[in-house]
């Protein structure tokens, strides 16, 4: 919102500079976004002069030497001049030697094109008052020589552009900000005079003007008057008037329009002005809109309305979309005579969805969104009356109609000075919070005193602070107006620890610490993805549990389920862009929809790119999905999950993204977590335009089974006796799991030693599958380590221990043993 | 027999000295001194040596022996050298680079979190999390945010249907909707309800608003917030805390001022400014870096906390704002990028 500060100091008396004032606008609780300088700045040594004679310069065809008289300020000057109309007998601004013109610009006695020059004769624009640059601002109605120009010219302005917090509507006016300001600076607030006196014998108005006025509303129209007033003359406002609406960005039109909006902005309090010939069959009636009933706006475009939105209307047709803006067909123009001031109070959130809705917000509507006063109505109202009077003429016909009540006001808060510094922490003296408190028009009405909080204060509340409810809200306004840079130094008191971090944050560190270690580079990617994207990944229902309801930007409509394709993304960016990578991973919530409902989930997840363009002249060996397996177990025993325990299925079709036969899943979220690793789907990511092959794994947690701590560990007693090494090769269907027929292998050799002595390790140390062995076969060898913690083991013990294996072996299962 | 001895000595000599593998270093030692071996048949020519000259030849044969064996360990010293050497491949040159990838790197938006929350966790404040989904409740209803508020509309506020389910994320009231939190402000109210005051938390975390993305707004972008409930918080205590946070993460000469502003959730609220002329591309005395206050009383009452006996404060900022002007970065996308190299230039 913008505020002239010629308009406050109207109200106001501020000798403070602009930055003070700034600096006071500021700390009173409102952002100053730009002051804005109007009209000509304070000049020193520029002066009224008149030019006596012009000759041509003999060195330059442009230029002109001209004799100049600037009377009391130094008589007769000699000046080079350009402006083509520096003639004799013009009276001209002139910046004598020491002047400093805007922009810095400090003039001296200096020669041009040879000819001694004494000062400068100044156009509008140098002096910064209009854009007038084509000529010497050439100074009417002959001020006198010598005469400082700042007395002739009109004085600039000050404009602050503000932005008001949406608990202040008062301050949406510059008494509203004038009344900060003088509890800032100390200094009275002087209220416009308002004049205007109903008449209570008054009669109604004539019918032939207005006939009646019906609010069939109430709700959202709790109170409406309307005043007539008989043989305005329409035309131009008086210039001060329209002074101030330019300042603060207001076109003038005619003088009751401008009056309307004048009053707006000194109070707050928005009215409107209908030519009475306008209303058809004189009636006003406050009613919601007909679904589908248009009116054109005065910025001329038409509106289409519904029920939820209020009009106000006449006997046949809508003429204002209700505090929001007016119609075209009701306007005040040249031939108004008669007018039907409207004053009324809207509920402000009818007047929100009506602008939301017509997407048309006007000066209007947005303080009536925020919440105007309506125990301020009438007195802003009398302004108006008594503007329109003095400027426009005419007399006001009969009384103001007046439909809906004004509920009295009254609120008081009771405050003592202890509970105010107790909030603050430090103290303010009595008297400074009384000053505060009365400077911002909040009146002490009673006093009693406090055993040990002083005067227990009963602070009236003002009707246009409605914000104020309670007694922690006087605490902010006392220290508001005391100063918030007052607040002393103090050093931070601190307990020890109360607890822990959240799990999730000890998970995520460790995840972190642990890839930054393995040279991977940390991404951060948006939660939310293209439909197109979650499709590949997910399953159909899933992209249609996690989709938005209101979505921004279509490529970002649906929460990821996979923190894999940021990723993939930002390897495609940085191979697009020319730049080597390969080791990227990403912390974050993912969001898993499993039997229709979706869960939050911790998550972290890596990418192994191998672009063939990149090139090392040590070649390394290609990475593989046992690497992704080694990085996928490290991470998920960082949540407290063994992977090296847990069954690893190949993936199938309906693992989407992955490349089957190549990658991994496990847990399924059937334990409240998921891991899935290996190759990405090869088309997918050629598809994307990324070049090579990629390796990924991802391991995602519920919260909840992030448990804080690890289990408590005991430790388990090992045997110091010398072990038995046995190997073994199975010959076992290509499809069969390793992990199957080792858990077979396994049962099978601890059903063999019995509690003699026991397998301590099974290990696969070979895969084979190609001559030798029959087609859709592959053979694993495993390396069977026995033990006993009491003895040496003999060689025959453990060798009929594994002649019982083999037998068994070869009758209970469909391995066959490889010779 | 002298003769003899002397002339297998000047032959192990001569060929020991050429051995280079270890099987036939091991063929040369059987032939010298292995059970039929040389020098074991002249040992066994003792016998017919006379008696008055066995001690002599004795002594001669047992000196032979001695310099035999010095001869096989050198022998097989320097084949163990050289199949120690023949491990080794050519000489490296070591400003050759590494083909692995360099040093992995942390996000900025982490090192300034961690490097926030480790400032917090010295006076006493423990981080914690909550989700990112979240309900009216905890988003708006708790906080003080009345129904009709504009940071609730769907126009602000990304929203999920009325059809949505989110099984780990409670709901306060069965007709609510989801939302994606537009605020850290959440964890305050879910930790509040949780547990019991006194508290002292810092919530990170990832936060959403409705907005077009350009240099300075992103669609989701992070927070932190801090909230301290305890007898007698003052003011005073909340400039304190906001004094001592941008001293140690900007330096001694930081200086912060709080502006009286308007927040639902707390009275009085101030926003805080930071004065940090040292950092790189700020040219403003003052720079906008977060809002705080003093928890509303409100606030309190609906999560069930006396607020004639409990005062409190609460402070947020948001970290990709501070991680701009920590490092002077100028665009906010360029964390979301992800280009590498950005990535490498906060290790």
């Amino acid at each position: 919102m913008k505020i002239s500060l010629k308009w406050l100091k109207s109200y106001v008396q501020l000798d403070a500079s602009v930055d003070e004032i700034c600096r006071a606008i500021t700390f009173l609780g409102f952002e100053v976004e730009q002051v804005i300088r109007t009209g000509a700045p304070q000049l020193e040594n520029v002066f009224v002069g008149e030019i006596l004679t012009r000759a041509k310069h003999p060195n330059a065809d442009k230029l002109s030497v001209c004799t100049v008289d600037v009377g009391s300020a130094g008589g007769v000057k000699t000046i080079v001049c350009g402006a083509p109309n520096c003639d004799a007998g013009n009276r001209v601004p002139v910046a004598l030697p020491g002047a400093v013109l805007p922009g810095d610009f400090t003039i001296k006695q200096a020669k041009v094109r040879g000819q001694l020059s004494d000062g400068m004769m100044c156009s509008a624009k140098e002096l910064t008052i209009s854009d007038e640059a084509a000529g010497l601002l050439v100074l009417s109605g002959s001020p006198a020589l010598g005469t400082p120009i700042n007395a002739v010219l009109p004085a600039g302005d000050v404009v602050f552009d503000i932005e008001v917090t949406p608990n202040r509507p008062d301050c949406l006016s510059h008494l509203g900000i004038a009344r900060e300001l003088s509890a800032w600076f100390k200094q009275d607030l002087n209220y416009p005079e308002v004049t205007f006196t109903p008449n209570a014998a008054d009669p109604a108005p004539r019918e032939d003007l207005l006939k009646s006025v019906r609010v069939e509303a109430e709700h959202d129209c709790p109170l409406y008057t309307a005043t007539v007033i008989t043989g305005v003359k329409i035309g131009p406002s008086p210039s001060w008037m329209q002074e101030r609406l330019k300042a603060v960005g207001l076109r003038p039109i005619n003088n009751v329009v401008d009056i309307s909006n004048f009053v707006l902005l000194e109070y707050g309090q928005p009215t409107h002005a209908f030519d009475a010939k306008k209303i058809g069959g004189q009636e006003i009636i406050v009613r919601h809109a007909i679904d589908g009933e248009k009116i054109v706006t005065l910025d001329g475009k038409e509106r289409v309305l519904n029920s939820h939105m209020l009009v106000i209307a006449d006997a046949t047709k809508p003429l204002v979309v209700a505090g929001v803006m007016g119609g075209e067909n009701s306007g005040v123009d040249d031939s108004t005579t008669d007018l039907v001031l409207e004053s009324a109070y809207f509920r402000r959130q009818s007047i929100r969805t009506t602008s939301r809705k017509l997407v048309l917000s006007s000066d209007s509507s947005y303080r009536y969104e925020r919440g105007v006063d309506p125990h301020s109505l009438e007195e802003a109202t009398h302004r108006a009356l008594d503007l329109i009077l003095e400027i426009a003429g005419g007399k006001v016909a009969g009384q103001t109609l007046r439909i809906g009540a004004d509920v009295p006001w009254q609120r008081e808060i009771l405050v003592t000075p202890g509970f105010i510094n107790e909030k603050i922490g430090f103290e303010i003296p009595e008297a400074d919070i009384r000053a505060a408190l009365e400077s911002l028009e909040l009146s002490i009405v009673r006093e009693e005193p406090t055993p040990e909080r002083g005067p227990a204060m009963t602070v009236s509340i003002p009707s246009w602070r409605d914000d104020l409810d309670r007694p922690i809200d006087l605490v902010e306004e006392v220290l508001r107006v005391y100063g918030t840079e007052r607040i002393p130094v103090s050093v931070v008191q601190a307990p020890g620890l109360v607890g822990d971090d959240d799990p999730i944050v000890l998970f995520n560190r460790k995840v972190t610490d642990q890839l930054v270690g393995q040279r991977f580079h940390e991404c951060v990617n948006y939660t939310l993805r293209p439909q197109k994207e979650l499709q590949a990944w997910a399953s159909p229902t899933a992209v249609a549990e996690l989709a938005l309801a209101n979505p921004f930007v279509e490529d970002q409509s649906h929460l990821r389920s996979s923190l894999i394709p940021g990723l993939l993304e930002t390897l495609k960016l940085n191979q697009s862009r020319g730049v080597s990578v390969s080791r990227l991973f990403e912390t974050g919530r993912v969001f898993v929809e499993r039997d229709g409902a979706n869960f939050e989930c911790v998550a972290v997840a890596f990418v192994i790119a191998e672009n063939p363009a990149d090139r090392s002249w040590l070649k390394r060996e290609a990475t593989d999905f046992y690497a992704a397996k080694s990085l996928a177990t490290l991470l998920a025993s960082a949540a407290g999950v063994d992977l090296s325990r847990q069954q690893l299925q190949p993936v199938t079709q309906a693992h989407r993204g992955w490349q089957e036969g190549q990658a991994a899943v496990a847990g399924e979220m059937q334990n409240g977590w998921f891991a899935a690793l290996g190759l990405v789907d090869l088309a997918m990511v050629k598809s994307l335009g990324l070049e090579g092959k990629v390796h990924a794994g991802v391991f995602a947690i519920l919260p909840e089974k992030l448990a804080a701590g690890g289990a408590h560990r005991r430790y388990q007693p090992f045997s110091l006796f010398p072990a038995a090494l046995r190997d073994i090769a199975l010959v076992v269907d290509q499809t069969v799991l390793a992990s199957e027929v080792q858990k077979t292998l396994a049962k099978l050799a601890r059903a063999a030693t019995g509690n003699a002595f026991s397998l301590e390790t099974i290990e696969v140390f070979d895969v084979y599958q190609g001559t030798g062995l029959a087609e859709g076969k592959k053979s694993l060898g495993f390396s069977l380590v026995f033990r006993s913690s009491e003895r040496t083991l003999t060689d025959d013990e453990v060798n009929v221990a594994f002649q019982k294996v083999q037998d068994e072996l070869a009758k209970t299962t469909p391995y066959q043993i490889r010779k | 027999m002298q003769d003899q001895l002397t002339a297998l000595l000047a032959k192990a000599q001569a060929e020991l000295a050429t051995l280079k593998q270890r099987p036939e270093f091991e063929a040369a030692k059987a032939r010298y001194v292995g059970p039929n071996g040389e020098l074991t048949a002249l040992m066994k020519q003792m016998g017919s040596v006379p008696k008055e000259q066995k001690p002599v030849i004795g002594k001669l044969i047992n000196e032979t022996k001695g310099q035999l064996q010095t001869l096989l360990d050198a022998a097989l010293r320097q084949i163990e050298t050289a199949e120690l050497q023949a491990q080794l491949g050519p000489a490296i040159d070591p400003t050759l680079p590494s083909p692995d990838s360099g040093a992995g790197t942390s996000h900025p938006l982490t090192l300034v979190r961690e490097e926030m929350c480790r400032i917090l966790r010295k006076v006493g404040f423990t981080v914690v999390e909550g989700p990112e989904v979240e309900t009216e409740y905890y988003c708006f209803d708790a906080l003080n945010t009345p129904a009709d508020h504009p940071a609730r509309d769907a126009q602000d506020t990304f929203y999920f249907p009325d059809s949505a389910k989110f099984g780990n994320v409670s709901k306060k009231n069965h007709h609510e909707k989801y939302l994606l939190r537009t605020h850290t402000s959440s964890v305050q109210i879910r930790t509040m309800l949780k547990g019991k005051p006194p508290i002292r938390i810092v919530s990170p975390g990832r936060v959403y608003r409705r907005d077009t993305s350009d240099a300075t707004h992103s669609a989701n972008f992070h927070q932190l917030e801090c909230l301290y409930v305890d007898k007698n918080v003052t003011v005073r205590d909340l400039k304190a805390l906001l004094d001592y946070i941008f001293a140690s993460l900007l330096g001694k000469d930081t200086k912060t001022r709080f502006r009286p502003h308007y927040f639902g959730y707390t009275e009085p609220s101030f926003e805080v400014d930071l004065s940090a002329k040292h950092l790189p591309k700020v040219n403003k005395e003052w720079i906008e870096i977060g809002g705080c206050g003093m928890v509303d009383p409100t606030v309190f009452e609906g999560v069930g906390y006396d607020s004639t006996v409990w005062s409190g404060y609460a402070f947020g900022m948001g970290l990709e704002r501070l991680a701009m002007l920590l490092y002077g970065i100028d665009d906010i996308r360029y964390f979301y990028q992800n280009d590498v190299r950005f990535l490498k230039q906060f290790a």
